[in-house]
């Protein structure tokens, strides 16, 4: 932790309960996949370091990164948080111009 | 009629109907495809024999465990909210469980196996308590159901279980499953006592590296043993080296074995393990034949897009890809040549969906 800076109350609050001990279990590894829990590269680069051993094309790897919650920060999260981002959208490779952008909701 | 007999007729209609003579004594492909499709496939005439809709798929068709009998096919559906089961010859829905409820969420991320006379199902289930101010993350737990229970079923019993499990495989004497995940569980079917623990990100291979392993494709026909590509390094003229192994787990005989065959050069989603046990066929935008005596690659070949999900005739003469898009490809086992190719209707994807092969009726 000694490199992590908080930068809010509650990141301090979080060092401090660190610092005695207070700091229940993180579950962040809950399954193997899932919400932000893959340290994976993302979609910018492939284990070889380029692009070329990513799915191709990047159609063939959308509906299979949003039905887990893959890459959440590339691909919008259909298990939980926009299930009907795909909805009536069976084809990513024909329909891929519906697929919107998502924004949290206010 | 009862179930068979209408596959039966099914069977016949599709030889009147002028596909191959084969095909009625070849293998039937299950796959599914989005939103709520369930596909039987006619191998040797590369037809779709049976479009089934599952309601309530609500978009997601996932992991798909067909029962001993081939009658029925269960699968993860609802954003991994609920399992069905699926007569395939009437295409009538006969069994279904819903995990969540207003104040649970309660995911199956891929994991469940059936008891070999097909009257268990046991479900890997992560469950959040959802709390007005927060999400409180519970403990996994296992649930058994019986098959019999119909379209409202409720588990019989449940055990807790590990974090981090995303594959169950049930053993040939349906006592106990294997939990796959950071490491090899095994459990009572009975009771849920933990039989046995073994090492995948914990294990012992001298000089090698933690591993990393994707197995989220329970596919064990037709040699009742599951295999995966797994990465790690390994050492080759005393310096680590990025290499690509395969696992694989004997069902019957519990024998887990890692074998390194070739430096990491290409990607490998999931494999399947040929009918004499003497090559493995991997694919992700390559298809690839791995010679598993000689523990080296015995082929590689470029595939026209990247498939997530491989499975094998049952005589060991074909390759079937599919998974990701929607398509499930057709290629010769000694070659590698392409043989064929299904689309399937709208050009729905599969994604997820495993790739399953029974034995036509």
């Amino acid at each position: 932790m000694s490199e992590l800076k908080p930068t809010n109350r509650k990141a301090e609050l979080l060092l401090d309960a660190a610092a005695d001990g207070r700091v229940a279990e993180v579950y962040a590894m809950d399954t193997v996949a899932g919400c932000a829990t893959t340290f994976d590269p993302g979609w910018e680069v492939d284990p070889f370091g380029g692009v070329a051993s990513l799915c191709q094309p990047m159609e063939a790897d959308l509906y299979g990164c949003s039905d887990p919650c893959w890459w959440p920060a590339q691909v919008p999260d259909t298990m939980n948080t926009y299930p009907d981002w795909d909805a009536g959208k069976p084809s990513a490779q024909n329909d891929w111009r519906e697929l919107d952008a998502v924004f949290p909701k206010k | 009629m009862t179930s068979l007999c209408r596959l039966a007729a099914l069977a016949l209609a599709a030889v009147l109907g002028g596909a191959a003579t084969a095909a009625a004594a070849g293998d039937l492909i299950l796959t599914g495809a989005k939103p709520d499709k369930l596909y039987v496939i006619d191998a040797a005439s590369r037809t779709i024999r049976r479009e089934l809709r599952i309601p309530g798929a609500n978009g997601l068709v996932g992991s798909i465990v067909p029962s001993p009998d081939g009658r029925i096919a269960y699968a993860v559906i609802n954003r991994m909210e609920s399992i069905v089961g699926v007569d395939l010859a009437s295409g009538k829905i006969v069994f279904r469980a819903d995990f969540s409820s207003p104040t649970e969420r309660v995911k199956d991320f891929f994991a469940f196996a059936l008891t070999p006379d097909g009257k268990e199902l046991v479900a890997y289930l992560v469950p959040v308590r959802l709390l007005p101010s927060e999400y409180q993350v519970e403990q996994p737990r296992f649930e058994v159901f019986r098959t019999n229970a119909g379209l409202k079923a409720r588990p019989v019993r449940h055990f807790e279980a590990p974090r981090r499990v995303h594959m169950l495989l049930m053993r040939p004497d349906g006592q106990s499953f294997y939990a796959l995940g950071f490491d090899l569980y095994e459990y009572a079917m009975k009771d849920g006592k933990l039989l046995g623990t073994r090492g995948i990100q914990n294990w012992q291979l001298p000089g090698h590296s933690q591993p990393d392993l994707l197995a989220f494709w329970p596919v064990t026909e037709p040699t009742g043993v599951f295999t995966s590509p797994l990465y790690a390094e390994a050492p080759q003229d005393g310096k680590p080296v990025p290499t690509t192994a395969l696992m694989s787990l004997d069902l019957k005989s519990g024998a887990l074995d890692y074998r390194d065959f070739e430096p990491l050069s290409a990607l490998i989603f999931s494999t399947v393990l040929s009918p004499d046990r003497k090559y493995a066929y991997g694919v992700y935008s390559t298809l690839t034949k791995v010679d598993v005596e000689g523990r080296k690659l015995a082929a590689r070949v470029p595939l026209d897009h990247t498939y997530y999900a491989v499975n094998v005739s049952t005589d060991g003469r074909e390759i079937y890809t599919g998974g990701a898009m929607c398509d499930v490809g057709f290629y010769d086992a000694v070659t590698l040549e392409r043989r064929g190719n299904l689309k399937l209707p709208g050009c729905a994807d599969q994604a997820l969906a495993s790739l399953r092969v029974i034995a036509a009726r």
